[in-house]
């Protein structure tokens, strides 16, 4: 297909990717009657992807008319927990909704299906999607991007979009971003596991479309999470490679299932798919700071469009709100000059303003005491909290005992403050 | 609860292999580093060490997730994705 396509005509745009990023630039710039084709280096769209477990639906509402009715949504997020999971206890904090959201809802979903029916939507508006290609190179002449080469082949357009993902292989060969740092990146290691609607419903306490998004905090594996589908659970790890590990990425993720909260609610589950790919974690500072030259603009995570906030992460939607604006700039810039509408677009959108406004968040999130000495402290405390024998102590005496082993109580208090101030 | 082997969870997941590795290891700077970062964080535990302590990597279970070349202090893996179509088939994602 793609060399049938190659011979027939010029396109006016070469989207390089055909992820959240990619796609929904295609989608809004088919709009404007544009020529079209992204190249997707995976067998189908998606089958590259993976992510945590969940969307954010305002942009779908925005530009989507009737997506509801047919994407592929698991669950609506109505129950939200954050846990700290020590060795064989766990403290909950957990947030329930019992009603619609409507205009801020969120949805568990599998990203590959999620992109598959995106690139539907977007084959719809009669933009080629073009998979097992893979782009070697965006080509240059005089500063202007012209084309990509795939192999030995070359491809032109007046217009290239770069939506690489996270791997920001394409940027870094062309100078246009610096090597990715190993601070700057987590590993996010994924289980799918199959378990049953009926036992995801009784065990995570939910109705038929209700969800649950749970983040972890362990001090053996760091970061966690835990997104219930219709019948699957997708549990997953966020490994850091420069933290001093006590479990190798490889294993990591069964530190998770052998716990024994865990082992409780999907221990009789089946594994189906296991998955991993890097996020960028440094949030603003990951920004370009321009993510567009002449001729090429560049969309979604591989821009450093994502964000932590300490309790949500956003990437889908960020990354379609950043195709519709780069749709926008390219239209609205002539062919070989810089877009620079695009980052008007993104400020005055609140996206790079959000952004800003968390940019602390990272910068706590990579403190490896969040995850080695907070979560036993909490334990210990809840544990002597509801244990009763015949010496009973007072909060503020267990207080002093538990930490007084780690760090001074002034510290603690001093440390937790400044953390939540900047959360 | 038994743990599950990194093999037995590779083996949940669909592989088209390429005829040829996507990721090459230049060994000569293998031989000079001792972070050894490769080995604890690919989480397809693709890279080890053979008897005479040189590293090696196989590449048919790669997940494609990008943290070999990050995390390498040598810059010494040349890494890229596998031909189009190729490599790791992800159905759930």
């Amino acid at each position: 297909m793609f060399e049938k396509m190659k011979r027939e005509r010029k396109h006016d745009v070469i989207v390089v990717g055909g992820g959240p990023a990619g796609l929904s630039t295609a989608y809004f710039l088919a709009d404007k009657g544009y020529n079209i084709i992204v190249l997707e280096r995976g067998s189908e769209p998606g089958s590259k992807n993976v992510f945590g477990g969940r969307i954010y639906s305002y942009p779908l509402d925005k530009y989507f008319p009737e997506w509801r009715k047919d994407a592929p949504i698991e669950r609506w997020v109505r129950r939200e927990a954050l846990s700290i999971l020590c060795k064989d206890s766990i403290v909950n904090l957990g947030y329930e909704i019992n009603r619609r959201l409507d205009g801020y809802d969120s949805f568990t979903a599998f990203l590959s299906r999620f992109l598959k029916w995106l690139a539907l939507k977007v084959e719809e508006k009669n933009v080629i999607v073009a998979t097992n290609v893979r782009v070697d190179e965006i080509l240059f002449r005089d500063g202007v991007a012209y084309g990509v080469r795939i192999g030995e082949d070359k491809l032109e357009a007046e217009y290239i979009v770069i939506a690489e993902g996270a791997n920001t292989l394409l940027l870094e060969k062309h100078g246009l971003r610096a090597k990715t740092s190993p601070r700057d990146i987590a590993v996010g290691i994924k289980e799918v596991i199959r378990l049953g609607r009926e036992k995801i419903n009784e065990r995570f306490s939910l109705r038929d479309e209700e969800g649950l998004a749970q983040f972890l905090i362990s001090p053996v594996f760091g970061g966690g999470f835990i997104y219930t589908m219709k019948e699957y659970v997708s549990m997953g790890v966020i490994y850091k490679p420069l933290f001093n590990n006590q479990v190798e990425a490889r294993d990591v993720i069964e530190e998770l299932r052998i716990h024994p909260h865990i082992s409780k609610l999907l221990g009789d589950g089946i594994p189906i798919e296991y998955s991993a790919h890097i996020i960028r974690e440094a949030g603003y500072r990951d920004l370009m700071h321009k993510p567009y030259g002449r001729s090429y603009i560049v969309v979604g995570d591989a821009a450093g469009l994502i964000l932590n906030t300490g309790f949500t992460v956003r990437g889908v939607d960020l990354a379609i709100e950043s195709g519709r604006l780069a749709a926008e700039a390219i239209e609205k810039t002539p062919p070989g000059e810089e877009p620079t509408l695009y980052m008007k677009l993104l400020q005055e959108k609140g996206i790079t303003t959000t952004l800003k406004k968390f940019r602390k968040v990272s910068t706590i999130l990579s403190n490896q005491r969040i995850y080695r000495e907070y979560p036993e402290i909490i334990c210990q405390i809840f544990e002597k909290m509801y244990t009763v024998d015949e010496f009973p102590e007072t909060l503020n005496e267990s207080l002093k005992k538990v930490v007084g082993g780690k760090t001074s109580i002034i510290r603690l208090i001093f440390q937790l403050l400044n953390m939540v101030r900047n959360l | 609860m038994k743990k599950k082997s990194v093999e037995e969870r590779l083996a949940l997941t669909k592989f088209e292999v390429y005829s040829e590795p996507h990721i090459i290891l230049q060994k000569k700077k293998c031989k000079v580093c001792n972070s050894r970062i490769c080995i604890s964080s690919c989480p397809a535990g693709l890279f080890t060490l053979d008897e005479s302590g040189e590293i090696t990597f196989t590449y048919e279970g790669c997940l494609e997730c990008g943290t070999c070349r990050i995390v390498c202090p040598q810059n010494a893996i040349e890494w890229n994705y596998p031909h189009g179509g190729f490599g790791v088939q992800y159905k759930f994602g």
